[in-house]
């Protein structure tokens, strides 16, 4: 059964601009999938039909074989807790500590004060922030920082990680540990979806790897390399 | 589990509250000066009433009776007059009442005594006060007094004296009614555009947490509840210092108002009613408050 599948998908923005079309893709579940392309090739707005934060102009998307455009609006946010998704920018709150932030996700779900004081230390230990629970996002390198986030997409268990440009703003050392952290989690089962301009990266992973152009696949290959 | 998301949407609406800085600084003097305006209006417009109250109780018919007109006819036509169920109440002023009245105004003033003496008897007249029930009667009344039967006993009727000050008056007491209404609604419509568009303003500049609420997968309550909250707690904060610029300005006015009311100053009129105005103020921030947090919260809320 495909955990994520995109089934003749276009998405058109107002003003006739065309960001994907034609878009046929199965992602099956314990893939490591890479997604290649230049800027504004659609890689953002595909991976935004996945978490519903777009929908399609035509086609539909199927999580777990099931058409994301049935679920109802007020039942997203707990079909979103499916996915952990981390971004560029990391989308800390400036306000909240290290253990604040990933907190958060579990607060939301309504879990007790002690359930979170148990879960987000190991999850934190399993990043390598122990020592950092108490510091502000702006008091953390940027690696640090995408671990934090990286740690708020985990704690939930998610059966997929949406990771949009995760290493965009990282030096070459926190962008192995992020990459590297993101195979563990893939190890232990989940899907990981990873868009980036990283060739290097890409090509030393020796996964999945789709590429888009304008819009559409122009290829996808097991063990692929990055070609654009 | 409801109620310990509640709790921490309370929290984190506290936090937001408390963290803002400037952003609430500035939220809560709007709301301030909304809750100021507003209420001003209001004292203002209860004021007037209050003065024009008092006015209308000091208007009447004084229908005085020849010399010769014994008591006893006077106090009949009185309980004639009664009988119109324009007339509110009618006192009687015997001549003798009228004299002590008349030297008690002067305030005992030699002169006037002396000139009483000279004139050697009671100089005044007896006389009716007629009170309407509403300003536009006395017109009926005066009339109905000049065809009445005992027309002849009547020595003046002292209302065209007062006729053009009954219906300035009456024009004053409909106009400020109006006025009052439409000014109030025009400052209180500003304000609320205001104090929504300054909330509006302090959740834009946080519409990133938004996006991460929604990412994390916050429900649409979830996410709402804390602006509501803040908003809550701006309304709150805006209704205290409210309340207390509402004392500082009326002490301020009350000097002015001492001689017009019936009942003391403004401010005693404010401190009677002190826990009436302070619950409508604060119901009106908190409201305000919520409401512009559950509005402005809304535009992010898009899935």
């Amino acid at each position: 059964m495909a955990m994520i599948r995109f089934e003749n998908i276009s998405k058109v923005y107002p003003e006739e601009i065309i960001v994907l079309q034609d878009i046929d893709l199965v992602i099956e579940p314990g893939d490591f999938v890479s997604l290649v392309g230049h800027s504004g090739a659609g890689k953002s707005t595909l991976l935004k039909l996945i978490y519903a934060e777009e929908e399609p102009t035509t086609g539909e998307v199927y999580f777990n074989e099931r058409p994301i455009s049935a679920i109802q609006r007020k039942h997203l946010p707990f079909f979103r807790r499916n996915i952990g998704t981390v971004f560029q920018d990391f989308k800390l709150f400036s306000q909240k500590t290290v253990f604040e932030n990933v907190a958060y996700a579990l607060e939301v779900y309504g879990k007790t004060n002690e359930e979170i004081a148990d879960e987000v230390p190991q999850i934190l230990d399993i990043v390598g922030l122990s020592g950092k629970a108490n510091k502000y996002p702006k008091q953390l390198s940027g690696g640090e920082q995408q671990r934090v986030s990286m740690a708020r997409a985990l704690i939930r268990d998610p059966k997929v990680i949406i990771a949009d440009e995760p290493t965009g703003n990282l030096d070459p050392v926190a962008t192995k540990d992020i990459i590297n952290l993101l195979l563990e989690i893939n190890k232990l089962g989940t899907t990981v979806i990873l868009a980036t301009h990283n060739k290097a990266i890409v090509d030393k992973l020796g996964r999945r790897v789709i590429t888009l152009d304008n819009g559409r696949v122009t290829r996808d290959e097991q063990n692929g390399k990055y070609v654009l | 589990m409801k109620g310990l998301k509640l709790w921490r949407t309370f929290q984190e609406g506290f936090k937001n509250y408390t963290r803002n800085g400037w952003l609430t600084v500035a939220t809560v003097v709007v709301m301030t000066l909304s809750l100021f305006i507003v209420s001003m209006t209001m004292l203002l417009g209860i004021t007037t009433n209050l003065i024009l109250d008092n006015l209308r109780d000091k208007i009447n018919i004084s229908v005085s009776f020849n010399p010769d007109v014994t008591e006893v006819s006077i106090l009949s036509i009185k309980q004639d007059l009664e009988k119109y169920q324009e007339v509110a109440s009618i006192t009687y002023i015997s001549r003798d009442k009228a004299l002590s009245d008349f030297i008690a105004m002067g305030d005992n003033d030699p002169v006037i005594t002396q000139a009483l003496e000279e004139i050697g008897e009671n100089p005044l007249l007896a006389s009716l006060n007629i009170k309407a029930n509403s300003p536009e009667q006395y017109d009926v009344i005066s009339q109905a007094l000049t065809q009445s039967t005992f027309k002849e006993d009547i020595n003046r009727i002292n209302y065209a004296k007062n006729k053009t000050a009954i219906n300035r008056l009456d024009g004053i007491n409909k106009m400020t009614r109006q006025i009052g209404l439409i000014l109030g609604i025009i400052f209180v419509s500003i304000s609320f555009l205001i104090t929504f568009n300054t909330i509006r303003i302090n959740m834009h500049s946080r519409r990133n947490e938004f996006e991460i609420m929604r990412l994390v997968g916050a429900s649409n309550t979830y996410i709402r509840m804390p602006s509501v909250f803040e908003g809550v707690f701006y309304g709150l904060t805006a209704a205290f210092i409210t309340l207390v610029l509402l004392f500082i300005a009326i002490q301020a006015l009350a000097p002015l108002t001492a001689g017009i009311l019936t009942n003391g100053t403004l401010l005693d009129y404010y401190a009677g009613h002190l826990l009436e105005i302070s619950l409508s103020v604060t119901a009106l921030g908190v409201v305000l408050g919520a409401l512009g947090g559950f509005i402005a919260v809304r535009k992010y809320l898009k899935v």
